[in-house]
């Protein structure tokens, strides 16, 4: 087992290492000068060497890449934004939580959603359920949230004043600043944010559900168990759930992985200040710091919960259980 | 009285493609005790047979017509949770590939504890008891602590007998096997046919073997039936079906057996292929691949006529009297000859 | 020279004395006056958007955008300042925290201010000459990061402030604060010196204020308002100053900015109420429709003059556009109209000059094709060079606006017989390729130009003076580089009041029917729409935005 566990580990550092230094490189490859464009539209040549000299961009890329690995490993710090000087670890402190609650709320709502009607579409195959839900899994894939975003805002927020139509409000009461905040706020907020994000995984995992609960009740153990005179939900709770649901487990966990990085679109549409509306500022300002920051950070979920996959699926089949 | 008496069972289909009768009207009793060897082919309807008689099989897409009485109980007019009170405490079923017969995210602890406390009112403990026992029974060494291991760390013997104890763990009548050897090795299959008869003994349960593999039937079961078509072909007491086979069907069977002692050269078989259940053919389901083939074969269904040798001896066949026994004396010549060279 | 300065601060003194007297009569009365004025009521939180990023800073010495600086003067108290008010009497100065404008020495290079006595900060503590000696050192101290002192050349304008800046003294010596009287000692004489303080740089902050690279989020401010609360990315709250005693309006309680809304949604927002107006305008395509159904400059929708024209710029360096005819016949075929429709409806006025109205010296004058493409008229001036020039390479963004706006102008060009080899640009590397000189750019769309004070200098100076020209970071990027021009602009430069405004009108006027380096098109508007709520819109056309301490949500 520690041999397992030390392999991982070795694993995620090369793909940590590897993807630090692909980001480096494209930032290098495309010909932009942070220095100036941090320094300002009239700035003389002696002010954008002053910045460079400042930003460290004077030296040599590998110098300043292994500057910035030391400062990640030997202190924890991801450096300072190009454009407002405040320290990235402090800006994906605040992002990551927004994220984290679009993202995980999100996840909640979509494996409540698709389970239920994957299971339901797997029992009842060519029903009117499933034919609904097999348009709404098409729907689902084929809109972008962008668009459903703006017309769920459109709609339920503006028409109907349902809900709020963009912000969000912090999950605790107070903070600096804040307009709004407390749990019942910070749900309201991210009702439609929740919605828009996860039709699209909703959509994959009722197939997938649907798929594999199919699947499943054809499985020879599913007849024994039937043949012990086990009750139809005894059969679905203890036989098919259990070995259908295993793949989603895995794909779970990286979806959820690859989605903390940020949800993009969700976030740019409703205004939720996570990590996907910030790297897109810093991509548009060119603020290195805060995109390599935040493609650390990603990276780190991503490898973090394809870990915590791999353990999972151990501890949930035994087939693949180092013995 | 007998423990089933199964009376013109006939199954349907519905598909995509339209009905398929996959068992067309079979009749059978099977007495406590005793063990029934069903022969035939895939195809045949002989496991569809079974899996109708445990109301096994998606109600959507099936009907199910005919009576199956069990110690006088109508089973095909029983509740759903009459059938599952039924399942696993009067019949128990085996199947035919152990690898893929057992949940493999369970230990085979649990799935045989599963087994008794449906049908048990016992304690979890008690339960656990019972299956080391019967884990014991079916020579399954360690088994107090093979108990708490995944069926991926059995073999597949070992695994078939996991099979076999979880049908028995809740003394059943009746026990079901569906070719439950077809997929282990000969050395395994003989240790298996061995336990089960002990078990038998045992237990005194019946037992209905389902098999395409006739050495089977000769070393387990007392009465035969052979199935083809989705129907009875002909059904008798084992010895009198090895002495006197009395349709060609039957014929092509035993000519098919390998013999130990043959040169080589092809294994004899039957020409052609099992029917269609989707559109049988008319009359004889045989009559397309029967050498002695009539007129009449196509266009009538033989009857089940009683035959002269044996008790209980029925047959299917336009054929004659004296037509079948002579050339059945004509076969076995052939078969006698060969064993001799 | 000296006397013509003196002379015309003291028509600039006359001309806002009476103002001066007229505000501070009416401060007796004021807070009736305010309460009798039509709807307007204090009170109420106004809840601003703004579809741009966030404030990069708020720090008054490290903060350099537009909409820093508009939210920067409701807690700014300068020596000198713009009122609140529209138009041309916005851009009027007058002193401030100052009790006058300055007295300025015989040789032009010593000015003293006097502080009015009372002046407090959000804090209590009271507003000193050395508050005002502080912006100026945290402006030019090393220890600020890259101090923005410099983007001016401040350092040098100042008696030790090049020392300063080296990090060889501890302050800087050419300006003395005692009490409140504060006097600055300048290096040479400086016509633009009063107008440079009114900039938000040289806010009063607390003579114990910190330099800090990073940029101080929440400190106490003197003028209506200070920043109560700051969340970088998030959001920025105002207070109004419990101690601020002065006639500038502070409507609201609180001001709140969100940052970084989506443009779209964010005029939903306001259209719902639930935002009373987004800072950053409203989208193109929503300007027609506004109009149509709140007129314009009626109630809530709401168009604004800015400082900004819109050019197109030709590499003058090189060929073919260092032929002046081709640079001449390219003015006569860019469809001007066409490229002003295409930012919506009321995106601003078309124009074929540099200088813009308010800026001293601007004249309105047409040298070129306003109406639309003359083509007949650009191929009869380009004549037969137009054939044998070699393929232009046209660079611009590649935003939607930029490509379309790119799109036209290579239609217009190409009609006239130009080769196009467009080049879309991403903006991480645009202002690299066309900024650098050398690179093989010919002609560029996406140009532009604001303000950064109202003088003629700021356009035509520091646009077209080809003696300025180094290796990078242009912002003379059509490379325009005449000996002559260049001398003009110089001796423009050192002249002040009417004469520098007449001098500026005539360069202006020459740049574009002698050289024509570029070709200006637009003179853009800013496009607002408000809540139903907000009350009491007054524009201000230096920061192309509202005064939001004026706004009244009460």
């Amino acid at each position: 087992m520690t041999q397992f566990l030390i392999r991982r580990i070795f694993w995620a550092i090369f793909l940590f290492l590897v993807a630090t230094i692909i980001t480096y490189l494209i930032f290098w490859v495309i010909p932009a000068d942070p220095a100036a464009l941090a320094a300002g539209k009239s700035a003389t040549p002696a002010d954008v060497a002053r910045v460079r000299h400042y930003l460290h961009l004077d030296e040599p890329i590998w110098r300043q890449y292994l500057r910035f690995l030391w400062n990640l490993v030997g202190h924890q710090q991801l450096g300072n934004s190009f454009v407002t000087r405040q320290s990235v670890n402090h800006i994906i402190g605040q992002d990551a939580p927004v994220t984290a609650s679009l993202v995980f709320g999100g996840a909640i709502f979509w494996l409540s959603l698709s389970i239920p009607v994957g299971i339901l579409s797997a029992l009842r195959p060519r029903s009117i359920l499933d034919r609904v839900s097999m348009s709404f899994v098409l729907v689902g894939i084929s809109a972008h949230p962008v668009w459903i975003g703006l017309i769920l805002s459109y709609l339920i927020g503006y028409r109907l004043h349902i809900t709020p139509i963009v912000g969000y409000c912090n999950f605790f009461p107070g903070g600096i600043g804040v307009q709004c905040s407390g749990p019942v706020q910070w749900a309201y907020h991210l009702l439609l944010p929740w919605i828009t994000f996860m039709i699209l995984f909703a959509a994959l995992y009722v197939r997938l559900v649907r798929a594999n609960v199919m699947e499943t009740m054809s499985e020879d153990y599913v007849r024994t168990a039937r043949a012990k005179g086990a009750s139809e939900s005894r059969v679905m709770i203890q036989h098919v759930l259990r070995n259908s649901l295993l793949p989603v487990v895995t794909i779970l966990g990286m979806d959820l992985g690859l989605a903390l990085g940020g949800a993009i679109f969700t976030e740019s549409i409703f205004n939720l200040p996570g990590l996907g509306h910030e790297v897109i500022n810093a991509y548009n300002t060119a603020d290195l710091p805060t995109i390599t920051g935040i493609v650390v950070f990603a990276t780190v979920c991503v490898i973090v919960f394809n870990f915590i996959v791999d353990v999972t699926y151990g501890f949930l089949d035994p087939r693949i259980r180092p013995s | 009285m007998a423990a089933l008496e199964v009376t013109d069972l006939a199954t349907r289909f519905r598909t995509d493609d339209g009905i398929v009768r996959a068992v067309a009207g079979v009749s059978f009793s099977l007495d406590k005790g005793r063990t029934l060897g069903v022969v035939g082919e895939s195809g045949s309807g002989k496991s569809v047979t079974f899996l109708s008689v445990m109301g096994l099989l998606d109600p959507r897409q099936s009907d199910v017509t005919g009576s199956v009485l069990l110690d006088g109980e109508e089973m095909l007019k029983a509740s759903k949770s009459r059938l599952q009170q039924i399942r696993g405490s009067k019949i128990g079923m085996i199947f035919q590939d152990p690898m893929t017969s057992l949940n493999p995210v369970k230990s085979i602890g649990w799935q045989l504890e599963e087994a008794a406390l449906i049908h048990q009112d016992i304690t979890r403990k008690e339960a656990r008891q019972r299956a080391i026992e019967i884990l014991k029974q079916v020579e399954i060494p360690r088994s107090d602590q093979r108990v708490n291991d995944y069926p991926h760390q059995f073999s597949g013997g070992m695994r078939q007998r996991v099979m076999i104890a979880m049908a028995l763990i809740n003394n059943p009548e009746i026990l079901i096997a569906d070719e439950p050897t077809t997929a282990l090795d000969v050395t395994t299959q003989a240790q298996i046919l061995r336990l089960m008869k002990r078990l038998q003994d045992e237990y005194g349960m019946a037992i209905v073997m389902i098999t395409h593999d006739l050495g089977v039937v000769a070393e387990l079961a007392d009465d035969v039936a052979v199935m083809y078509g989705g129907r009875i072909v002909e059904q008798a007491q084992v010895d009198d079906l090895f002495a006197k086979p009395e349709m060609p069907y039957t014929w092509g069977l035993l000519g098919s057996l390998p013999r130990l002692n043959s040169s080589g050269g092809r294994l004899e078989q039957i020409p052609g292929q099992p029917p269609s259940l989707l559109h049988p053919p008319s009359g004889c389901p045989f009559n397309p691949r029967c050498e002695f083939v009539m007129d009449i074969c196509r266009q009538e269904l033989p009857p089940l006529d009683l035959s002269t040798v044996g008790v209980e001896h029925r047959f299917r066949c336009h054929l004659d009297d004296e037509a079948r026994a002579r050339i059945w004396e004509q076969k076995r010549a052939a078969l006698v000859s060969a064993d001799a060279a | 020279m000296r006397r013509k300065q003196y002379l015309s601060l003291f028509m600039l003194v006359l001309g806002v004395a009476l103002l001066v007297a007229a505000t501070t009569v009416g401060a007796a009365t004021s807070a009736t006056q305010k309460a009798s004025k039509s709807g307007i009521k204090k009170g109420g939180t106004l809840k601003l958007n703004e579809n741009a990023e966030d404030f990069d800073f708020v720090d008054p010495q490290l903060a350099y955008r537009t909409d820093d600086w508009a939210m920067l003067y409701t807690t700014a108290m300068q020596l000198v300042s713009f009122p609140e008010k529209t138009g041309a009497a916005g851009s009027q100065l007058y002193p401030q925290a100052a009790t006058s404008f300055p007295t300025v020495s015989k040789d032009g290079k010593t000015y003293t201010f006097h502080i009015r006595p009372g002046l407090r900060f959000s804090d209590g503590s009271p507003v000193t000459a050395a508050a005002f000696q502080r912006s100026w050192e945290r402006i030019l101290s090393p220890k600020m990061g890259s101090p923005l002192g410099v983007n001016l050349d401040l350092q040098d304008a100042i008696v030790g402030g090049t020392a300063f800046l080296a990090g060889k003294a501890a302050h800087i010596s050419g300006i003395k604060a005692k009490g409140l009287t504060l006097s600055f000692h300048l290096t040479k004489p400086n016509a633009t010196f009063v107008s440079i303080l009114s900039m938000q740089w040289f806010t009063a902050v607390k003579p114990n204020t910190p330099y800090d690279d990073k940029g101080i989020n929440v400190y106490p401010a003197a003028g209506p308002y200070y920043i109560k609360a700051r969340n970088p990315g998030h959001s920025t709250v105002l207070a109004r100053n419990p101690f601020y005693k002065g006639n500038r309006p502070a409507n609201p309680d609180q001001i709140v900015f969100t940052p970084n809304v989506d443009i779209d949604q964010s005029l939903l927002q306001v259209k719902a109420g639930q935002s009373d107006l987004d800072i950053g305008g409203v989208p193109a395509t929503a300007a027609a429709d506004l109009a149509k159904t709140y007129g314009v400059n009626k109630g809530r929708f709401f168009v604004g003059a800015t400082s900004c024209v819109n050019y197109m710029a030709m590499n003058n360096a090189r060929a073919p556009f260092n032929n002046v005819n081709l640079r001449k016949a390219v003015n006569w075929a860019i469809d001007r109209p066409a490229q002003v429709r295409l930012l919506g409806a009321f995106a601003g006025k078309r124009t074929d000059q540099m200088l813009v109205p308010g800026i001293p010296g601007y004249h309105p004058f047409t040298a070129y094709a306003i109406k639309g493409a003359d083509v007949a008229k650009a191929k009869q001036v380009g004549g037969s060079a137009i054939a044998s020039a070699p393929t232009l390479n046209v660079i611009h963004t590649p935003t939607a606006t930029s490509t379309n706006r790119a799109q036209i102008a290579e239609f217009n060009l190409k009609q006239v017989g130009f080769k196009i080899n467009d080049v879309p640009t991403p903006a991480t590397n645009y202002y690299q390729v066309i900024q650098t000189r050398g690179t093989s750019y010919n002609f560029v769309t996406n140009g532009g130009w604001c303000a950064d004070y109202f003088d003629p200098f700021d356009y035509l100076n520091v646009l077209f003076d080809g003696s300025k020209l180094q290796a990078a970071n242009n912002n003379n990027y059509a490379y325009f580089n005449n000996a002559s021009f260049n001398a003009q602009l110089a001796h423009a430069a050192s002249l002040s009041g009417a004469a520098r405004a007449k001098a500026y009108q005539k360069l202006d006027q020459e740049l574009m029917v002698k050289y024509a380096p570029v070709v200006p098109y637009l003179i853009s508007t800013n496009r607002y729409f408000t809540a139903s709520r907000v009350k009491n819109w007054i524009y201000s056309s230096y920061f192309g935005s509202p005064y939001f301490n004026a706004l009244a949500v009460g």
